[in-house]
């Protein structure tokens, strides 16, 4: 800094001196995000990050999801995953574009990743717009809470074989969702998983949060669920201010 | 994990700091995390020295981290209280419809350089 007026450029270094910079960690990748949330918007595609630890039925709810809204909707998926193809080939089985980001290793997906993705899968889907992108989460309940990736809705599952502790234990996923899904329900006699206590505890973290309760495996509680998809997404402006 | 990625975010905003200052040397970074913020301060802090080493820039800087407790404000009353996790119920009037605002805050609040 200048010793004669302070100001910050030129003049003798030697003395240390204090800039406030007061600036998110996350900058650059909310940034990103907020870009990446502009272009969902001009395309009226509503995009939905899911969240959940491995194996709580993430890729199986899309697929039932697809199944159900594949007719009426345009669907897309962004798969994220440490490594291999396998749930984006999964989704292609089902009829819909699909693009399968590998991480390499991370254990997040950030929106940089995501906004290379949905070129990529616009790509796939030969320039057409989605009504609906889901982005399929690392599966990982800690880490992916704090990259924003331009979603319009983040969904949080929990399936019952967790543990109805889970909300308490892993507080910033629940806190920063929109929804809460609570999967496999047909497994409640089985595991000492109480209902009660996950929504008690998840509306203590965020009172606004959206709570379903369903099985894909016998459909119970899956129509809210698509219901609620069906009213997301025709509630975006369907020519949206530029 | 995301920890690392966060303290390679830090390092490259420091290093623009650090150009558009014209400094050579950092010697302090404060950084206020909130205890919501889902970050491992340890591991943070861990990532942080391991890839402020590679750098003469950052070979000698210290990060100082502050752990931010989230604000509980009552729907009925209005009270206000910080507390590391969540009040049943409102120390004021017992109401237990508390509003939660920040805690998961990741600010970077000053750097000090030579």
């Amino acid at each position: 800094m200048c010793d004669t007026c302070g100001c910050p450029s030129a003049g003798d270094n030697t003395k240390g001196f204090t800039v406030d910079v007061n600036q998110s960690l996350l900058a650059a990748n909310t940034r990103q995000a907020e870009e990446n949330r502009r272009h969902f918007d001009a395309t009226g595609t509503l995009a939905v990050n899911l969240i959940s630890s491995p194996g709580s039925g993430k890729t199986t709810l899309l697929e039932q999801t697809i199944e159900h809204l594949g007719s009426e909707l345009r669907i897309g998926v962004i798969e994220g995953d440490i490594e291999t193809e396998r749930d984006a080939a999964r989704i292609r089985a089902k009829g819909v574009p699909a693009v399968q980001i590998t991480t390499g290793g991370a254990c997040h997906l950030d929106a940089r990743l995501v906004h290379r993705g949905l070129h990529d899968l616009e790509k796939e889907g030969e320039g057409k717009p989605f009504d609906i992108v889901f982005i399929e989460n690392v599966g990982n309940l800690v880490c992916p809470a704090t990259f924003d990736l331009g979603e319009h809705e983040r969904v949080i599952l929990l399936s019952v074989p967790e543990g109805s502790d889970k909300p308490v234990k892993y507080p910033k996923s629940f806190i920063s969702a929109d929804s809460f899904l609570i999967t496999k329900t047909d497994l409640i006699d089985y595991f000492d998983f109480s209902i009660t206590e996950a929504r008690r505890e998840a509306l203590r973290l965020n009172p606004e949060l959206r709570i379903f309760e369903l099985s894909v495996t016998t459909g119970t509680g899956l129509d809210a669920w698509l219901d609620y998809l069906r009213q997301r997404a025709g509630s975006l402006p369907a020519c949206p201010a530029p | 994990m995301h920890e690392f990625s966060l303290a390679q975010g830090l390092c490259a905003q420091l290093h623009g700091l650090a150009r558009q200052h014209r400094a050579k040397k950092i010697t302090t970074v404060r950084v206020d995390i909130g205890r919501l913020a889902g970050i491992v301060v340890d591991s943070f802090t861990f990532g942080f020295e391991v890839l402020a080493a590679e750098n003469p820039l950052t070979s000698e800087a210290r990060l100082a981290v502050t752990l931010i407790d989230p604000l509980y404000r009552c729907d009925n009353c209005g009270a206000t209280v910080r507390a590391e996790t969540p009040p049943s119920a409102c120390s004021q009037c017992a109401s237990p419809s508390l509003v939660r605002e920040g805690g998961d805050e990741l600010i970077l609040k000053q750097v000090e350089m030579e």
